[in-house]
């Protein structure tokens, strides 16, 4: 969770009758995520199993509404949740050892609190760890660099999962043992999270620490209205006004929406994405995607996994862009130059437009952030469906008998903790290592990270103990509709999963260029489809087909 | 010992003489030195190419080799020239610090370019010949952004015209003249990041954005200043004139405080209107000083990226893109450094023909001017 939302929760315990304002919507809400979209896969987890007294305790650090968590608190929280090193590390034992850990200092998190849960750790061990602190926007050439020129200088390292072909396809990192794997309980992980992710060639190389998924996020003002509804059926519109499930009911609330005002401003359907943001740009297209690319029969989406063919320009993917080009001139204006980061925060937080794709911090922040004027009117569900889905092995679209396809965007996959192979070779620095590996990744200090600002969300059914939230302070009817959106994306049985091939990112980029040409009309959907395809091609060939092939088969687990 | 001849003559140095013995040991110092560096270089290459297994963690050695090299060269030049070895001195270690890092980066960085070389790939760099270049030709994404600066090119005479302006106004006899001054170069004191976002992204904000609500109450409904190319391209070039034209300015500036002022004066004498003196007196005799000003605003302008790649990305459809930001992307977000390498070495090669073009039409004005 970030800081400013973190504060921003904080300043909401404070007001209790604004929260309670949003409850009927809330309650539309619960009645969408139970009767529709995918209620049958929220978690269930035993509470008995986990150490309540201890998470209740360390919940209360600092305690919700009680300031920003220190420097200290990290420290308490990291003593508290000492117990599983104690299990498999003698005090003192690891004396001499020195590890160094590279990971980020985005927004005084990540590293920061590593530092605070981990002194505790080396005071009991007596390991040192020395750190390797990076700005997000330098994560990436850091860590290319290091790679290509063998100048690896860290033993531990935070990274997230689209950058495992680049490390754990080429063998640089150490296998999880078996003490680990028992220790950070896997069983307790979401099940995306599950393998294949994490691991390569079946052996397992991650411990998580955090989750991601886009969620779909919406105005129920909007489909409360009453003169929106009437507006509808003067349309012509047969189906009532409510929510789209799927994205051709999305395309047709979006154009319906073109000149219509609501409480005197401007209404605006979805909000795309259009502009380059380094690549990740390109996971807001496949959250459009994904609904009519993944078919449940088949678990890739992005490439034919034999010869890393691209599906981009296939029919499901061009409908996905076609949907951008007809939906564009029904968005705001200057729709063509905003980015995810402004679609998500400044448009849609801002009270611009009524639905939109984003990773959970959009959600977050939706209640709690100074700039956000529609957190009593907002409303989480996972991605819409699709009522047909392309079936790439027939090409051919299908209907499924259980009626519209659903498949959430499981972009990015969240953080994770890797051990470099290189500490292999000496027993004590790579219990080490992985002993720090597993505070980290332990099953009560995610509780604590994904309660107070730390920049990672929940990615364990334990955590979605709704009364533990409610406890700590957070209100019961938003928390649970947020969680409930996540989590369903999170364990759904068709979930759309990053390739995390090496170079995933240089795709995703070089889309990014081309997509940006379509938007602006240069080229139609189907021939700039087939130059991204084209330069996909090329791109794979550059960076070793058969390579690519065996990697892309072993991140989908096949 | 040097000896000089009486003022008023040129001065020369004799060199010293320098005895057959010490003049061998000064070649034999400077040959060891040389086989030393040449010898470390084979290895290291060899080593880095796979053919010997020595295991140079770094390329530290060579770079000790040329530094042992360059003291060796240093020595000779004082034991084989005497004192005019030692003259040289003064020179020789500012050139070997050239040729290190810059001229030795230049050349390497032609090598890079002849690579195929994404840092993905699992098999590493290998040469590619002029298949970079190649692809070059035909990737219309960069013949766009060269494109592109051709306009930004364009616009730096409307930023001159303003600038020259500018520069009058505030040479003239007006109240406030300090503190115009002082105003009027604030915007070059900002960072253009900076400017990208208190001027792209929050006064030229579609929904709330001072500038876009005075383009609404001007008549403009939908102040989308990113959305179409043209306005896209104009608003890019207006921030980028806005932090850089205070440089062109002052520069001007200094040139008309330094014009003498009797030949404006005679020409006033003379019956010239203002405009007369203007265009017939001012201007010709700023055309040094305006080419020099140009000429390094057009070398800046070659290099903009940073506003574009905060604003715009070099959307809307590449509209706005420039050379340097096509290219941080090639390299930044695809990993792709032969590729990336060999755009930015042709780039280089055009802005070098191009300015030495430049610089021969200019020069030709200038002369005509100054004979």
């Amino acid at each position: 969770m970030k800081l400013n939302v973190y504060n921003q929760i904080m300043a909401a315990q404070a007001s209790r009758r604004g929260l309670l304002k949003g409850a009927a919507g809330l309650g539309a809400i619960a009645a969408l995520n139970g009767a529709g979209l995918g209620a049958f896969t929220r978690p269930s987890f035993a509470a008995g199993e986990l150490d309540t007294e201890l998470r209740k305790q360390i919940l209360a650090i600092p305690g919700v509404g009680k300031g920003q968590p220190t420097d200290a608190d990290y420290r308490k929280v990291g003593a508290l949740c000492l117990d599983g090193t104690k299990e498999m590390v003698k005090e003192g034992e690891l004396k001499g050892v020195e590890l160094t850990f590279m990971g980020l200092n985005n927004q005084n998190t990540h590293n920061f609190l590593f530092r605070g849960f981990l002194h505790p750790w080396e005071e009991y061990t007596g390991a040192k760890i020395n750190w390797i602190d990076l700005a997000q926007a330098d994560y990436n050439a850091r860590l290319q660099q290091a790679i290509s020129t063998g100048t690896i200088d860290w033993d531990v390292l935070e990274m997230g999962a689209p950058f495992e072909g680049d490390v754990c396809g080429r063998g640089l990192t150490s296998e999880v043992p078996d003490w680990v794997q028992k220790a950070i309980d896997l069983d307790d992980y979401v099940n995306y999270l599950k393998a294949p992710v994490g691991t390569w060639d079946g052996k397992l190389y991650r411990v998580s620490i955090d989750g991601d998924t886009h969620n779909f996020n919406y105005r129920t003002d909007y489909f409360s209205d009453p003169d929106l509804a009437k507006a509808w059926k003067d349309a012509g519109n047969k189906s009532e006004w409510g929510v789209p499930k799927t994205w051709q009911e999305v395309q047709a609330v979006t154009k319906f929406l073109k000149g219509k005002k609501i409480a005197g401003q401007d209404a605006y359907g979805y909000l795309d994405a259009p502009k380059p943001w380094g690549g990740f740009g390109f996971y807001f297209l496949g959250s459009r995607a994904t609904a009519y690319a993944k078919h449940p029969d088949d678990k890739a989406w992005l490439f034919d996994v034999d010869t890393m063919k691209p599906r981009i320009n296939n029919p499901a993917w061009v409908r996905a862009i076609q949907d951008v080009i007809d939906a564009l001139p029904s968005e705001p204006p200057n729709q063509i130059n905003a980015d995810p980061n402004e679609t998500g925060f400044a448009e849609f937080l801002g009270g611009t437009g009524s639905m939109v794709v984003w990773w959970g911090d959009v959600g977050a922040a939706a209640k709690t952030s100074d700039s956000s004027v529609v957190g009593d009117s907002c409303g989480f569900s996972i991605l819409p469906g699709s009522d047909d889905v392309y079936n790439s092995k027939t090409a051919k679209w299908d209907k499924l008998p259980g009626g519209p396809n659903y498949a959430p965007n499981l972009a990015y996959l969240g953080w994770g903790i890797y051990v470099m192979k290189k500490v292999d070779g000496d027993e004590k620095k790579k219990k080490a290592a992985w002993s720090a590996a597993a505070h980290l990744g332990g099953k009560n200090i995610a509780l604590w990270m994904s309660a107070y600002p730390s920049g990672f969300q929940c990615y364990r059914n334990s955590q979605h103990n709704i009364d533990e939230w409610v406890a700590a302070g957070y209100d019961k009817a938003f928390i649970t509709s947020y969680l409930d959106s996540q989590f369903n994306s999170y364990n759904h049985p068709n979930g759309a999963i990053e390739p995390r091939i090496p170079g995933i990112f240089q795709y995703y980029s070089l889309a990014e260029d081309i997509l940006a040409n379509i938007f602006a009309g240069k080229m139609g959907a189907q021939e700039g489809a087939d130059q991204i395809a084209a330069a996909w091609e090329k791109l794979t060939d550059q960076l070793g087909r058969d390579s690519q092939i065996k990697l892309y088969k072993a991140a989908l687990g096949m | 010992m040097n000896q000089t001849v009486p003022s008023g003559q040129a001065p020369f140095v004799v060199a010293d003489a320098v005895a057959p013995r010490r003049r061998f040991f000064g070649h034999a110092l400077l040959a060891a030195a040389t086989l030393v560096l040449l010898v470390v270089a084979l290895l290291q290459t060899l080593d880095a190419s796979g053919v010997l297994a020595i295991g140079f963690p770094n390329w530290r050695p060579l770079l000790y080799a040329y530094l042992l090299w360059a003291v060796a060269l240093g020595a000779w030049q004082v034991i084989v020239r005497g004192y005019v070895g030692q003259r040289a001195l003064f020179v020789l270690p500012a050139a070997l610090f050239t040729l290190a890092v810059a001229i030795f980066p230049t050349l390497f960085g032609f090598y890079i370019a002849s690579l195929d070389w994404n840092l993905s790939s699992v098999e590493g760099p290998h040469f590619n010949g002029f298949r970079n270049f190649v692809a070059m030709f035909h990737d219309p994404y960069y013949w766009n952004a060269l494109l592109n600066m051709v306009f930004y090119l364009l616009a730096v005479i409307v930023e001159y015209a303003i600038a020259f302006g500018l520069a009058l106004l505030l040479n003239s006899e007006i109240r406030a003249r300090k503190f115009f001054r002082v105003a009027f170069l604030l915007p070059f004191m900002l960072s253009p990041v900076a400017v990208s976002w208190m001027v792209g992204k929050s006064l030229m904000e579609y929904r709330f954005g001072p500038a876009a609500r005075l383009a609404r109450d001007l008549g403009w409904d939908t102040p989308a200043f990113f959305a179409n190319p043209w306005t896209a391209r104009i608003a890019i070039e207006a921030m980028d004139a806005w932090v850089s034209i205070p440089f062109i300015m002052i520069l001007l500036l200094a040139g008309l405080q330094a014009m003498p002022k009797e030949v404006t004066e005679a020409a006033k004498v003379d019956g010239a209107n203002a405009w007369q003196a203007f265009w017939r007196v001012t201007f010709p005799m700023m055309l040094p000083v305006s080419v020099t000003a140009v000429l390094i605003r057009i070398i800046f302008k070659l290099k903009l990226a940073d506003i574009v790649i905060n604003v715009t990305s070099g959307g809307p459809g590449g509209a706005t893109d420039t050379v340097s930001s096509f290219i941080y992307r090639v390299y930044r977000d695809r990993s792709n450094v032969g590729y990336g390498t060999a755009l930015a070495m042709f780039y280089l090669v055009l802005i070098v023909i191009f300015l030495t073009v430049l610089l021969r039409v200019t020069r030709r004005w200038t002369r005509s001017v100054n004979d």
